[in-house]
Formats: structure tokens, sequence, C-alpha cells
């Protein structure tokens, strides 16, 4: 028995002997996947491209800015930019605040260090590669450098640039800490990694998904132009607390030629592509002087995935990787099984961008005769009648049909007389009609619906509740008609075309109603279109031209622009251009154009954001800085006479959208900026 | 037997227990920082709105040492231009105000710090400081406000509180500077159901707002601006309302309005 333990006792001794020294087990973990399994093949090197384009700063239909990246819900492109306005994207959802995991900055340094890790460890097999797939995988990595300095910059300002691999545990934590460049260095390192992708990526894509060099151009003119609008536009500016660097806006000695650089690189790129020949606008289905062919070609150019206009999408499949748009937009008189709908309502003030329907001296929708009452329409349809197709093909108007069906909406029935015309309908104890702020809210308020004032005794509204509680009015013929339309605008619920339209574009025509879901949507969505370039090349023309920049290359700047956005207009089928495009009157022309063009693509909230315009525009009279409104326009339908009529007006919700001028600069997280000895916090912030 | 494996086992799990933690004896933060916010030319108080476009105060506790540099702490400043926090830790801090005023912290455009009149204290027990401060305007009532049929008429003066020579002096080595800086560009009768009535808490039906472009505000300092309340407001209400102005310059990229002091207006029934 002794002796046992004995013998184990030396065993055991033995065995810690010979364990040391010997080398033969240190190798590298047989079950974690090596440099040279992934970087010494084209199977290999396609999972980790997998990897990368997994984590791309893409604003899809898995963005929106609330829940910024990687995130499907709820996803109503167009309600932050003012061209909608959305249940689930309501006010608040404009403020930084509600983007979860800190905007972007946490991921983006995922993505980074896979970039950079891709560019210092390939070279080293390069050999087994041929010359053009190892220079499409080094324009990658610089390409989606480029893509988080982009997505960095346009969020941030000043970023740590990170270009190489931050080797740890290797090296102490400390001595990796990078702190925050200038905005101005930022735009540059953008700058630098795209001409860097640009010169190395093929002419066309390697693989379906990847980059090419005129995906690279595209987003390239579309970063100089941000970088160019706030060198020019921005005012607020300052200095880290910690490292006195000006992390945020330009030095006023530079900013003036750095905007022109970026804006000569900007059109430069734009050009490029536009010269290359490999793209046009689509029109597979215009025709001249046919409005229902241009609006059917604008409804089908988001779908066909053949079209010449596409520069880079992102596509879907059902199940591996689908979104909710249809769920979260569909009108809700098409509702799908989840119970979301209409998540996307246009706004009045953006149907008024547009041509094709009549309008008072102020641009405004003309809704009253000259005597101050409504004008009465015999079809709800009529109104719309004649507007141009791009409009028709990005909104659901009253008496629309989609899917087959025609759209209800309506807000109420007006039973009073109708024999001098009808009042303006908000009136509260027997006031004069109030649209201003003060004026009444909501439709439930006002003396027709109260039976006050004018209407002392006699209701003469009816409206619904929500979509299952209707007020029911039974109409001179005897029939009987809900109040509200299958659509609303409804009282006390939202999941409804609560500005009097609901939105069209992107919504997949064919879906049948029950794969209405969540998760189940497989359209792609288009990241970079022509019809982008066009703007970018005539924008930074304008803003070249304004600085009193000379044209490169024999191109005339006047011409290129008036030239794309003739294009543009005469594709939309809008009316032809009126003027030339010179100066800030031109620059204005070509900011609308884009406004109307490219809504709904998560460009123009980006857009109103690098004008620095988002808090100064006047809106209805007020501004973003002090809260401001949208409008909506609110279909009647009056018994008496059969005929329809629109109040046009504040939203009744009166979302309030308020931005302050310091939040064009989101805060960096409050975590990052306490761990680190270097990371400075927004000046004043 | 059993009952011994049992204490035993008690005691052993208590010990692993209590050995996972320490304990936590810092002591609560218990100490108060008083203060107020004064015209170094009047010793009047400068009153503010009471949120983020008032008068912020920021504490910097230079004391710890826990990370590389201390985490800013900020808080707001009451309408009447007093500020106290009663749960603080002790330690020595940097306390600085920035408002509708002077900058107490001016750097260069390249940063480098001009003047630092910030406060630099130990904070224990109760602390108290005082920020004698230049602000850009001062607003005062002229009158008492009436009201007819549901509007509030009020008279305001603005004056300038620093003079555009000592304002220039200060704030021209900053750099970027723009004479357009002192022009004032919004008058606003703000109008609230509560006294906490200003930037961050006004009713927009009922609120006025001026604007001036340029300087063609300048004629008019000094001189009674008479104000009148948009929309009804309903009879039997009781509002509160104050006259705010500011100019065309940012402090912390904000532009802060200056104010006087809110009044009760009651609506007649």
């Amino acid at each position: 028995m002794r002796l046992k333990y004995f013998l184990f006792a030396i065993l055991v001794f033995g065995t810690m002997l010979i364990s040391c020294k010997k080398t033969y087990l240190d190798i590298p973990p047989m079950n974690v996947v090596q440099d040279k399994d992934l970087f010494s093949n084209e199977a290999g090197m396609t999972v980790y491209l997998a990897r990368i384009y997994s984590q791309m700063p893409f604003e899809d239909f898995k963005y929106s800015p609330a829940r910024q990246f990687f995130d499907d819900w709820l996803v109503t492109p167009g309600a932050n930019e003012g061209s909608s306005l959305g249940r689930d994207a309501g006010t608040a959802m404009t403020s930084e605040g509600w983007a979860r995991n800190g905007a972007y900055w946490g991921r983006a340094f995922n993505l980074l260090r896979d970039a950079n890790y891709l560019l210092e460890t390939l070279p080293e097999y390069q050999s087994n590669f041929s010359s053009d797939v190892y220079n499409d995988y080094i324009g990658e990595g610089y390409f989606a450098r480029a893509m988080v300095f982009y997505a960095l910059a346009k969020r941030y300002g000043g970023v740590p640039l990170v270009t190489s691999v931050l080797k740890y545990p290797q090296h102490p934590a400390d001595s990796l800490e990078v702190p925050r460049s200038t905005e101005e260095q930022t735009w540059n390192q953008v700058l630098v990694d795209f001409d860097s992708a640009i010169a190395r990526l093929p002419e066309s894509s390697l693989k379906r998904g990847y980059a090419n060099k005129y995906v690279a151009l595209g987003f390239k003119s579309e970063a100089m132009l941000f970088a160019g609008s706030v060198a020019k536009y921005n005012k607020i500016t300052g200095f880290g607390d910690k490292t006195g660097v000006r992390v945020i806006g330009f030095d006023p000695a530079t900013a003036a030629d750095a905007s022109k650089k970026y804006f000569r690189a900007a059109y430069d790129a734009a050009r490029e592509v536009m010269n290359s020949g490999k793209y046009s606008l689509y029109k597979k289905k215009w025709a001249p002087n046919d409005k229902e062919a241009q609006y059917q070609n604008m409804v089908d150019m988001f779908f066909d995935i053949s079209s010449p206009e596409n520069i880079y999408i992102k596509e879907y499949q059902y199940p591996d990787l689908a979104h909710g748009y249809d769920a979260y937009n569909i009108p809700r008189q098409l509702m799908g099984g989840n119970g979301y709908s209409a998540g996307n309502c246009p706004t009045l003030d953006f149907v008024e961008l547009f041509d094709g329907f009549a309008k008072n001296d102020d641009g405004t929708i003309k809704v009253l005769d000259n005597n101050g009452k409504y004008l009465l329409f015999d079809k709800v349809t009529d109104i719309f009648a004649n507007a141009e197709p791009r409009l028709r093909a990005y909104v659901i108007f009253p008496g629309d049909v989609f899917k087959g069906q025609v759209m209800e909406i309506r807000r109420g029935i007006f039973t009073g007389d109708a024999s001098n015309g009808i009042s303006p309908l908000r009136v509260v104890n027997g006031g004069s009609p109030d649209y201003t702020i003060s004026g009444p809210a909501n439709y439930n308020q006002v003396d027709a619906y109260t039976a006050s004032g004018a209407f002392a005794g006699h209701k003469s509204l009816f409206l619904s509740q929500n979509a299952n509680t209707n007020e029911v009015v039974t109409l001179p013929d005897g029939s009987q008609m809900n109040a509200g339309g299958k659509n609303g605008p409804f009282t006390s619920d939202a999941t409804c075309a609560m500005t009097g339209f609901t939105v069209r574009k992107w919504l997949n025509p064919n879906m049948p109603q029950s794969l209405v879901l969540e998760a189940h949507s497989e359209q792609f969505f288009i990241l970079m279109r022509y019809a982008e370039i066009l703007l970018n090349a005539a924008e930074a023309a304008s803003e070249l031209m304004l600085a009193g920049e000379p044209a490169p290359n024999g191109d005339n700047f006047q011409e290129i622009a008036y030239n794309a956005i003739r294009d543009i207009r005469e594709r939309a089928g809008a009316d032809p251009l009126k003027s030339d495009l010179s100066g800030e009157a031109g620059l204005q022309i070509i900011r609308k154009e884009r406004r109307k063009e490219l809504a709904f693509e998560h460009k123009i909230l980006w857009d109103i954001r690098r004008w620095r315009t988002q808090h100064s525009d006047n809106l209805n009279g007020s501004t973003q800085s002090d809260g401001a409104y949208y409008r909506g326009l609110y279909p009647f339908y009056s018994s008496t006479t059969g005929k329809y009529f629109f109040d046009a007006g504040f939203d009744e919700g009166r979302r309030r959208f308020r931005l302050t001028e310091q939040e064009y600069y989101f805060l960096i997280p409050a975590g990052e900026v306490s761990k680190s000895p270097v990371i400075d916090q927004q000046p004043g912030r | 037997m059993k009952k011994l494996f049992y204490k035993v086992l008690i005691c052993l799990s208590a010990t692993v227990i209590l050995n996972a933690c320490k304990k936590d004896n810092y002591p609560l933060p218990a100490e108060t920082l008083k203060g107020r916010v004064v015209d170094a030319a009047t010793g009047e108080p400068v009153l503010t709105d009471q949120g983020s476009e008032g008068t912020r105060v920021r504490l910097r506790e230079l004391s710890w040492k826990g990370t590389a540099s201390p985490d800013n702490f900020d808080f707001f400043c009451m309408k009447e231009g007093i500020f106290q926090n009663t749960k603080l830790f002790a330690g020595h801090y940097n306390v600085r105000v920035d408002g509708a005023f002077i900058p107490l912290l001016r750097k260069n455009d390249q940063g480098d710090t001009l003047a630092d009149e910030t406060q630099y204290v130990d904070i224990k027990g109760v602390t108290e400081v005082e920020f004698k401060v230049q602000p850009f305007l001062k607003v005062e009532w002229v009158g008492t406000p009436t009201v007819s049929d549901g509007k509030i008429t009020a008279t305001i003066k603005v004056t300038r509180a620093v003079s555009p020579a000592d304002f220039k002096a200060k704030i021209e080595p900053m750099g970027n500077y723009s004479d357009d800086m002192l022009n004032v560009t919004d008058v606003r009768l703000f109008v609230s159901e509560v006294p906490y009535v200003g930037y961050r808490e006004w009713d927009n039906r009922y609120t006025t707002e001026i604007d001036y472009s340029g300087n063609s505000f300048d004629a008019q300092l000094g001189q009674p601006i008479t104000i009148t309340t948009q929309g009804t407001i309903p009879a039997g209400r009781t509002m509160f309302i104050r006259g705010a102005a500011r100019i065309n310059y940012a402090t912390e990229n904000i532009k802060r309005h200056n104010y006087n002091e809110a009044v009760r207006v009651d609506i007649p029934r």
C-alpha cells in the first residue's frame, strides 16, 4: 500500500520533469482557422470577404436612423428626413439618443480591424493568386476601410484613424490608444482609401455583391460631397479636452480650400462613372408624353435586377436573409398578420415639392377656391389626376390602386349643408378658421364634429376612431358608409395613412397579403444608382461654380449640371426645367431635385445634415432648432353633394421634430470616453 | 454528524461568498456645492433657462485618479441663476459655468488657453462659489403685462450688459471673430403654464418670436418693445411669461438666451 503511493509520487514527479523543455506541442490550435487557411486560396478569401461584407455599414432595409445598422425592425426610410411621418419613427427618433450601441462607433472598429488585417496579411500570400484577383482583394480591403471611415466621419467628425492592426496582447493596451484626428484629416483618409480602392478594383465585380471600381467611385462622390458641404456650411467646431485636437469642424483658415478640394473630388468621381458609359437611367418602359408608362417605369425600376441604373445593390433572400419593409410600410387596408402597417406616411410638405397639381402662390397645394371655400372634386383621385409620374410611383394617393385594390383614404364624412360651399373645418367655438399651431389639432375638436359654433345643434362631421370603430353615416341614397376610409386616417390609431398618404416606393406590388410579414421580404435595396451620380455631379458642379473654380478637361459645369437635372426630370415625367442652373438659385433647384428623386433611400437625412439646413430650414413657420411640424392632406367626403374635398394642415399627431445645431455631431459613447485617456467627447457636450 | 456537516458547509460557503466581494466602504457622496452666477458689473444674478440651452455647470473632479482624466459631470442652473448639488464626493474640483455670457475658459483657434476664469475648489461640507460673469444682454420688464381677449401683452427692454468693445477684446483672440456676433437675432416672449418657462418649456401655441436680421435690432436697444402672445389662451388659465433675447454668438456651440424673471399672469374668466 505504501509502495503504491511512493510509486505514484515518483511518477507524478517524473512527468513534471519531462513535460518541460519539449516544444513538439507548441503548435497553433488545430481547431482555430489559421491565416494560411484563409489567405492562401480563393475559397478561404470568399469566407473572409463574406465576413467583411456582413459587417459593412450599408444603409439598406436593415437600417434606421434610430436603431442604426443590422436591425430590420421598423425600417421606414424617409421618416426622419421630412419625406414622411411614421407612427413608430416619430419625433424622438430623430435624435441620436435612440441609437443603440452608440450609433456605429463600437461596431465600426470590428470591421476596421478585419480590413486592416486583410491589407497587412494578404501580401504574405500574394503568390497564391493571379494579380487581378490579388488586386481585387486588396481593393476590397481599402473599400471596406473607406466605408467605415466615411460612416464614422459623417456621424462623429474626427475619429481615430487606425490604419494598421493593433496587436494586443503582444503590445500593452496603453501603447495602442489612438486619439481622434481632426475632421479634416479624417475626410482626407476617406479620400485616400477610396482612391486606393478605385485604383485596384476591377471594372466589374469579381463576385456578385462585391464592390467594383464604379461602386467605389459612386460612394467616393457621395462622401466627398458630404465633406465639401461640411467644410463649407458647418458652423460648430472645437477642441478635444484631452488632446487639444480640433475633433469637429474645419480650421477656418483651411476650410474654403478643403471644401473646393472635396467638391472637385466628388465631381471627378461622378464624371468618371458617367464617362464610363456603363450605366444609364432606367427607361425600359418609359415613353415620351405617356404618364402611365412613365409611372410604371419608375415603379418597376426598383425591382428590376437587370436595371442599367443599378450601380450597387444589396440583395436579400428568404429565409436566410430577409427583411420586413413590406410588413412595416404596407397600407393599413392590406395589413399583414404581424399587425404592422403604414409606418411611412409621406408628408404634404414632401408631396408639394412635385409638379402636376394646382398650387397657391406660396407653393402650397390649392384646396380652397377664391372665396375661401373648399374646392370640390367629383372623384377623390381628381386632385392628383395629373400628378408627376415619379410622385405617383413613390406615394399612394387616396383612391389609387395598389395590388388590385382601390386604396380608400378618407378622414371623415361631412354631412353639413354645401349649397354655399364648405368653409374650412378647423374652427373651434365659432371662431375663425385657425390653421396655425394653436388651432385645433384633431378633427374631433372642431365645431362641425362637436356640434358647436355655427354647427350648434347639428353634428355635421363624422370620423372613425380606428379601423374597427367607425361612425357610420347613412347617405342620401340610403346606403351606409363608414366615416373613415379603410386606410384611415383615424382619430386614435396611427396604423393608418396618418398624413392622408401612404408610401408606394419599394413596396413589392406582387407580394400576397398572407406573406406580408416581418422578415419575409426579399426585394433588393439599391445602395447606389445612376440618378444619384447625376445629382452628385450637378451639385458638385454648382458648388464649384459658386466657388469660382474652373471646370476640368473641357467640361462645362453649367451644361453638365443642366443636362443631369433635365434627364432626371424627363425620366420622372416632371415639367421641363424653366431656367438655367447658375448661382445660388441653381444650387437650390439641384437640391430640391435630389430631395424628390432620392427620397426614402436613406440619403436625404444625410443631405439635410451636410447642408446644415436640418436645424434651420423654415418648416411651416418654425425651425427644427425650436421644434417644427409637418403637414398632411386630409380627404373628406361631402355626403350632400357626393363630392370630395381636402383639408391641408398640420399633422394631427403634432409630431414635433427637433434638432439642435450641435447634434450634427453624434455623441461619442460615454463609456468609450471614460475608459480611454485619449478619446475626446465632442467639444461643448 | 449530519448537523456538523451542514454547519461546516454553511461556514465554508459563507467564506467563499464573502471572499468574492470587497466591503464597499466608500463614503456616500454627501458634500454640497452651492453657487451663484452674477453680473460682474451690477452684482445681479444672471437669469437663465433651466436646461441644456441655459447656464450649464460642469464639474471635473481633479482629485479623481481612477481614470486618466475625469469625466465631465454636468448639471444646470436654476432659472434664478443659482445652482446647488448636495450629492457630491469630497475632492478637488474644477467648476465652470457656460451660459449667455463671455466664456470663462477662452481658447484660441490653435486650442491654446487664453484665459481661465473657472474656479478650482475643494468641495467638502457646504462649499459656496460665485461666478462673476459678463452677460451678453440684459432683459427687463417695462410696466406690468396686460391681458385682453386671451392674449397677453407685455413690454420688455433689452440692453447690452457687455460693451461691444469689451466683447470684442475678449472674443476676438479666440479666432474667427466678426462684428456680426454682437447682433441681436431674436427676441421672444415665452409662455408656459409652469413657472419654469423658457426655451425648454414653452407653449408654442402662444409664444411669440420676433426675428431681426443683421444689426437691425441695434436701434431698439434700450427701447421698450411691446410683444403680444399668439393664439387665444382659454379664460381662467394661469400662465407664466418671460422675455428673452440672444445674440448671434454661441457658447459651447449653443446660442443661448438671456432672460428676465418669470411673472405670473392670470387670464380672467
